[in-house]
């Protein structure tokens, strides 16, 4: 595909421009649509002493209120660990959980009950840091671990040993859409649901457990999400089981649309992290040995935190051969809302210890980090298994390297930045080159299936239905090409059918960035079995005596046979003749990734389809009296594979760079004492803005560099480049560095807000002095 | 009873309220009157407090005969107050023809750079990118980032959106908008004609919009208990995020008398009701050291609309603008019916979020001495970002040195480090009459903690604010002397 063909615009971008996109909180029911609201614990940890809304029922337009003995099924919103109630009984375990729904007929209503509800609680000491769940011993599973070598011996046998902490902090999600949902009643106690959900099967799974129903009473559809970011993987359940609920029990439609302070106060975010570490290195700077230990906060249930540390334990070599190895990781239960998927799901914090940590070394023997990270890169052919295992095949970070190294003009920005910070005693610059390699596929196996429904209709226009959901990500309008390109169609013959779970069943969530390679699958394998059907009769229709048969040829809205394309029908002609011919012209599809395996206890086996890579150079600026810092320029080379859509893909990189960027930068969560969120508004909690962009901002993909056995040998692209904005976390750190000369190893964390990066230079600035 | 009515025009159809019979208040916000209405869905609510421009809109006035476009943040912005104004949706930008639609060059180019993916802020950045378009000649490449500086995406990373406003903004051709301008002057000032003051008595709240000082003099004896508002960029917080209900709201927006910027022999004098985007360019021209806090204040969907007299009555501990107006030893001219008096800013503030306003006055506008010869200024701000946020702690100077290099005259003021704006009394105390280099301003900087011990709160630890607090002196130093040591950026 060439790129004139395949950088078609998002296929929803028209309606986005001109306010047309629906989203949940868009929808409209008629007139008798109720305004859903929850009633939030405001104590971290507390026994519920009394609940008493009796006055709140008598507001008026308030239709009705529940508790949790109003749940008909289960009280529950999480399908297989049943530790996060759907209402609270009598216990609150976070700030944020929900005790009672109020159903009113419009907010003002909904506000004023909410005032008059009296709930009394017996206060608790709350668990609220990992280091007090450390204390309290409050793991919420077993010590995960993956060894290889002889991490011990190693250590003995390296030239040098550093050791050390990092604190790596939370993310709030900040999609542009809060939390919502819409929950129709209907006949005999069938519900519809229209969520904001990454995960519509399991929306389905939740809403039919929490209303006692079959699944196949309940439908859950899902048209856009105004962002998800894994947000909504799991968390969306939440809203739509509490609107579900409401609707069930008033037989009135009900929305709910969490307000953006309640969503940031009361919905879970990246977990953060602390890692220690004993990193072995020969004196060319060559890794010899690595333990890494990592506590994480899960919050106050398991939601989806055991598979995020095991991504983070997956990823603790980042792109580097480690002979000798162990990473062990623990979840730790605190009393703060459940944290949750968030682009790179556990990934990150894996990877930034050992960036830092070499990072470390490069300083410790006075080199280029980068030259550091380039020495250490898994081989192309040995040096090249990772600690549980996986071969890592058509390595890409040399040719990575190689092409950026030149394209970044990495020498020379680093050798002007010296003479700049030799002039400047205020004002420092660095620079930081960070590589990316990212294990494609659900870790648990078997999620990594998707389904579709492909049906053509008489006219010839083709209606797409797949397990995937639209985020923002692209996903339709690469299953539109797609489509449009099997079949030979132009992209208007193509439409995108909302998600639905009653088109397609028992669907996984779009989420692991596997979007486009499970689904795009699944579509393929529906088509493949409609084509197969009108083959036979396309193969009737042009064959006669004189031609010989050939292979069926789908192009432009034509279909011929390969040994005689002058001679045509066009598909409509042939989807009609299909009709009347009694073949069937709708086919469902489906995909499971083949050949992952990997076993918890032994840690060891494959658990990725394939690696995704990347690799950056940022240089940033700091203020070094204020500990403000800018990003000066970023050069990104990114490996999609063949990609489908370059424009779409480039968008991915540049959106999730800069999303890591404020990850590593300016977004810091602050808690006060009780457990509250102090910063739950774009107020205080910032992400970044236009003007936090590098100003030279260059992001490019690898060009020719086909994936094998992935749709149309393209590369997933969702997660992998958050991570290249560790080349800004570690240029802020180089350029601190150099208020000391990289003399002194300076104190550091994630984020390297101002008052990291501040503090840690004033202590550079004593330790001179000194 | 024609007072009650509030009119303006809903892109081209002229909408007319009577607040008797409404169940919505006139201090329902733009945003959320919009989304009562069928087919607007288009502008999104993102966080109800003015920082994710995903609610902006255009409003349309009319200035000398012509229309002037403002991008606003509809989640801030009272119904009421957009009396005898178009009010521009971002559903009407395109044309629609049998079934077909002709986008605006906005919409056009932010489509063609791939700059929408969920498309959830898009609506708000194509509104932005639509003011600017529309505004486009004074506009360069910083400003039109900078316009932006209101509008947050999580999805893109900016860069396609910044392309696409490169593209579209640099030679804006004439649009519907432009061939309909004639036709949209004539109505509006047939409104404003027609009627120009409101006295809105709902049966839930009085909303007052005078378009003459003296009528909102009046108003403000009539109704001494009514919050007063010019901008209302702070008041509309507290209704949205606190629920707080205003049964009595006197609007100072349409005030024309408060609105001007005049210099005279001694003083330059500006109406309470300058934006704060009339105050910067004022700034700009008039005392450059102070643009550092301009160029970064809020966005320009707030300061289309926020005013001084606002920002100064908010008497906020940060309030980026009361340390300027400290520095420049403004006063503020407070004006009832039957007098008025002038009062430094300084004892304007009284205390945290209080000023010494009484009930009959109105801050009317504010007075700033022409600098005598050798006075200079200074202000750096820290924040989290450095866009639209708040300062975790600012610091500006006012100085004036004699010919030996020594301080004759010095005010070092402090945002964000106690209850109120503040001066650094102890650091001030020691400078004066010292000689003005490095090593002076580094031994002041240690006083800072003498008068000031901050609070650790949701922008920022104690810890950090002392450090920056005193290391902003030393910026502060350094840009007096000329030295190329702030961001470079």
């Amino acid at each position: 595909m060439n790129r004139a063909a395949n950088n078609i615009t998002h296929e929803s971008a028209v309606s986005h421009v001109t306010g047309k996109a629906v989203y949940v909180a868009d929808m409209h029911v008629g007139e008798q649509m109720l305004t859903g609201k929850v009633v939030f614990s405001p104590y971290a940890h507390a026994r519920i002493v009394s609940v008493d809304f009796t006055e709140a029922l008598k507001v008026n337009g308030v239709v009705d209120i529940l508790d949790f003995n109003r749940i008909p099924g289960i009280n529950q919103l999480n399908p297989l660990v049943h530790d996060e109630p759907c209402l609270a009984v009598d216990k609150v375990n976070c700030i944020g959980q929900a005790i009672l729904l109020i159903a009113a007929e419009n907010e003002h209503a909904a506000i004023e009950a909410e005032k008059k509800i009296k709930i009394s609680y017996d206060p608790l000491e709350p668990v609220l840091t990992i280091m007090q769940a450390r204390e309290n011993g409050t793991a919420l599973a077993k010590t995960r671990k993956i060894e290889t070598g002889n991490p011990e011996e190693g250590l003995l046998k390296a030239d040098h040993i550093l050791e050390g902490e990092l604190k790596i902090g939370g993310q709030e999600h900040w999609y542009l859409e809060t939390q919502s949902a819409l929950s129709v009643p209907g006949e005999n106690m069938e519900m519809m649901v229209y969520a904001s959900s990454q995960n519509p099967s399991e929306t389905q799974h939740v809403v039919s457990e929490v209303l006692g129903l079959q699944a196949n009473q309940v439908v859950c559809e899902v048209k856009r999400m105004g962002g998800g970011f894994g947000g909504k993987e799991t968390q969306a359940n939440h809203v739509a089981a509490w609107s579900a609920l409401l609707a069930n029990a008033s037989g009135r439609p009900v929305k709910i649309v969490l307000f953006r302070d309640d969503d940031q106060k009361f919905t879970g975010k990246r977990h953060p992290f602390e890692a220690s570490y004993k990193l072995g290195f020969s004196k060319e700077g060559m890794i010899v040995s690595y333990i890494l230990d990592l506590h994480a906060d899960a919050g106050m249930a398991t939601d989806l935190s055991m598979a995020i540390l095991e991504r983070a334990l997956f990823h603790a070599d980042s792109s580097y051969f480690i002979p000798n190895m162990r990473v062990t990781g623990t979840m730790w239960k605190t009393n703060l809302p459940s944290n949750t998927a968030f682009r790179g799901f556990g990934g990150p914090q894996g990877m930034v210890v050992i960036e830092h940590a070499l990072d470390r070394v490069a300083r410790f023997l006075g080199k280029d980090a980068a030259e550091i990270r380039y020495r250490n890169f898994y081989g192309l052919n040995d040096r090249n298994i990772t600690h549980f295992g996986q071969l890592v095949e058509n390595n890409r970070l040399f040719r990575l390297w190689d092409e950026l190294i030149i394209s970044s003009e990495y020498y020379k920005r680093r050798a002007e930045i010296r003479s700049f910070n030799q002039k400047h005693s205020f004002k420092k610059r660095g620079i930081a080159l960070t590589p990316v390699k990212f294990g494609i596929s659900f870790t648990t196996a078997f999620l990594n299936q998707a389904g579709a429904l492909v049906n053509i209709y008489k006219d010839g226009t083709v209606l797409v239905n797949h397990g995937g959901t639209e985020m923002g990500q692209g996903l339709h309008t690469k299953i539109k090409q797609i489509a449009a390109l099997e079949f030979g169609l132009p992209l208007e013959k193509i439409n995108l059918s909302p998600t639905n779970t009653s088109k397609v069943p028992n669907t996984s969530p779009t989420a692991a960035s596997s979007g486009t390679d499970l689904n795009g699958m699944a579509v393929k394998n529906a088509i493949d079995k409609v084509k197969i059907r009108l083959d036979s009769l396309a193969k009737h229709l042009l064959t006669d005596a004189n031609t010989a048969s050939g292979e069926v040829v789908y192009n432009d809205g034509l279909v011929f046979l390969s040994s005689n394309p002058d001679k045509t029908i066009t598909f409509k002609e042939l989807v009609i003749n299909a009709h009347l011919s009694q073949i069937s012209l709708s086919a469902t599809g489906f995909y499971g990734t083949p050949g992952l395996h990997y076993d918890k206890e032994k840690g060891r086996g494959n658990p990725f389809h394939y690696f995704a890579f990347g690799m950056a150079v940022s240089d940033v600026e700091v203020d070094t009296l204020t500990g403000m810092s800018k990003i000066l320029r970023a050069d990104i080379l990114h490996d999609a594979g063949q990609s489908i859509n370059e424009d779409i893909d480039l968008g991915q990189v540049a959106g999730a760079f800069i999303q890591g960027v404020g990850w590593c930068t300016t977004e810091t969560l602050r808690y006060n004492a009780s457990g509250q969120l102090l910063n739950h508004s774009p107020d205080t909690y910032k992400i970044p803005g236009i003007g936090d962009v590098p100003n030279d901002f260059r992001v490019e993909l690898l060009k020719n560099a086909p994936n094998s056995q992935t749709i149309r040998q393209s590369k997933a692209v969702g997660e992998p480049p958050f991570m290249l904005a560790f080349s800004v976390w570690l240029a802020i750190k180089d350029a601190v560095s150099a208020v000391a000369n990289h003399s002194v190893e300076p104190d550091f964390a994630l984020p390297a807000n101002n008052e990291t990066v501040l503090l840690s230079i004033e202590k550079l600035r004593i330790s001179l002095k000194v | 009873m024609e007072k009650n009515i509030l009119q303006f025009l809903l892109n081209d159809k002229l909408i007319e309220i009577d607040f008797l019979k409404e169940d919505f208040l006139p201090s329902t916000t733009v945003l959320n009157y919009l989304r009562m209405q069928p087919g607007f869905m288009g502008t999104k609510e993102g966080c109800a407090e003015g920082d994710c421009g995903a609610c902006t809109v255009v409003l349309a006035e009319v200035q000398n005969g012509e229309l002037t476009y403002k991008t606003i943040d509809s989640c801030l912005l009272f119904l009421a107050s957009i009396h005898g104004k178009q009010l521009i949706t971002v559903e009407h930008l395109a044309e629609i023809n049998d079934q077909k639609i002709k986008l605006h060059p906005v919409q056009q180019a932010m489509v063609e750079h791939h700059g929408s993916q969920c498309g959830y802020c898009t609506p708000g950045f194509v509104m932005s990118m639509f003011g600017m378009y529309k505004n486009a000649a004074e506009t360069d490449n910083e400003e039109l980032t900078d316009a932006m500086a209101g509008n947050l995406c999580r999805c893109t990373g900016y860069k396609p959106i910044a392309e696409a406003a490169q593209a579209c903004c640099k030679n804006p051709k004439p649009d519907k908008f432009s061939l309909q301008q004639v036709e949209i002057v004539k109505r509006l000032t047939q409104i404003r004609k027609h009627q120009s003051t409101l006295e809105i008595s709902a049966p839930k709240q009085i909303y007052l919009l005078p378009s003459r000082l003296d009528e909102a003099l009046g108003f403000r004896e009539k109704y001494p208990v009514a919050v007063t508002i010019n901008g209302a960029t702070d008041t509309a917080i507290r209704q949205n995020k606190t629920h707080e209900f205003l049964p009595n709201i006197l609007d100072l927006s349409a005030v024309e008398d408060i609105k001007h910027q005049k210099e005279g022999s001694a003083f330059f004098s500006l109406g309470a009701g300058t934006t704060l985007e009339q105050f910067k360019q004022f700034v700009k021209a008039n005392f450059p050291g102070l643009m550092p806090m301009l160029k970064v204040f809020a966005s320009l969907q707030i300061r289309n609309v926020a005013t001084i007299g606002g920002n100064l009555s908010t008497a906020s501990p940060i309030g980026d603008l009361i340390p300027l107006f400290f520095a420049l030893k403004a006063e503020v001219k407070l004006s009832s019916r039957t007098d008025n008096r002038m009062i430094p800013v300084e004892e304007y503030i009284t205390g945290y979020r209080k000023t010494s306003l009484r009930h009959d006055e109105i801050l009317e506008a504010v007075q700033i001495p022409k600098p005598e010869k050798g006075l200079v200024f200074f202000t750096e701000k820290v924040s989290t970002r450095r866009d639209l946020d708040i300062s975790t702690v600012s610091s500006t100077l006012r100085l004036r040195l004699n010919t030996d290099n020594f301080v004759e005259e010095i005010a070092i003021i402090y945002g964000g480090m106690a209850a109120q704006v503040k001066r650094a009394v102890a650091a001030e105390k020691y400078l004066l009459g010292k000689q003005w280099c490095f090593e002076e301003a580094e031994r002041a900087s240690k006083l800072i903690c003498e008068d000031f011990t901050p609070i650790s709160d949701a922008r920022s630890n104690a810890e950090y604010r002392v450090a920056a607090a005193k290391n902003l002196l030393l910026k502060l130093y350094l840009k007096s002397v000329d030295n190329n040591e702030g961001l470079s950026l």
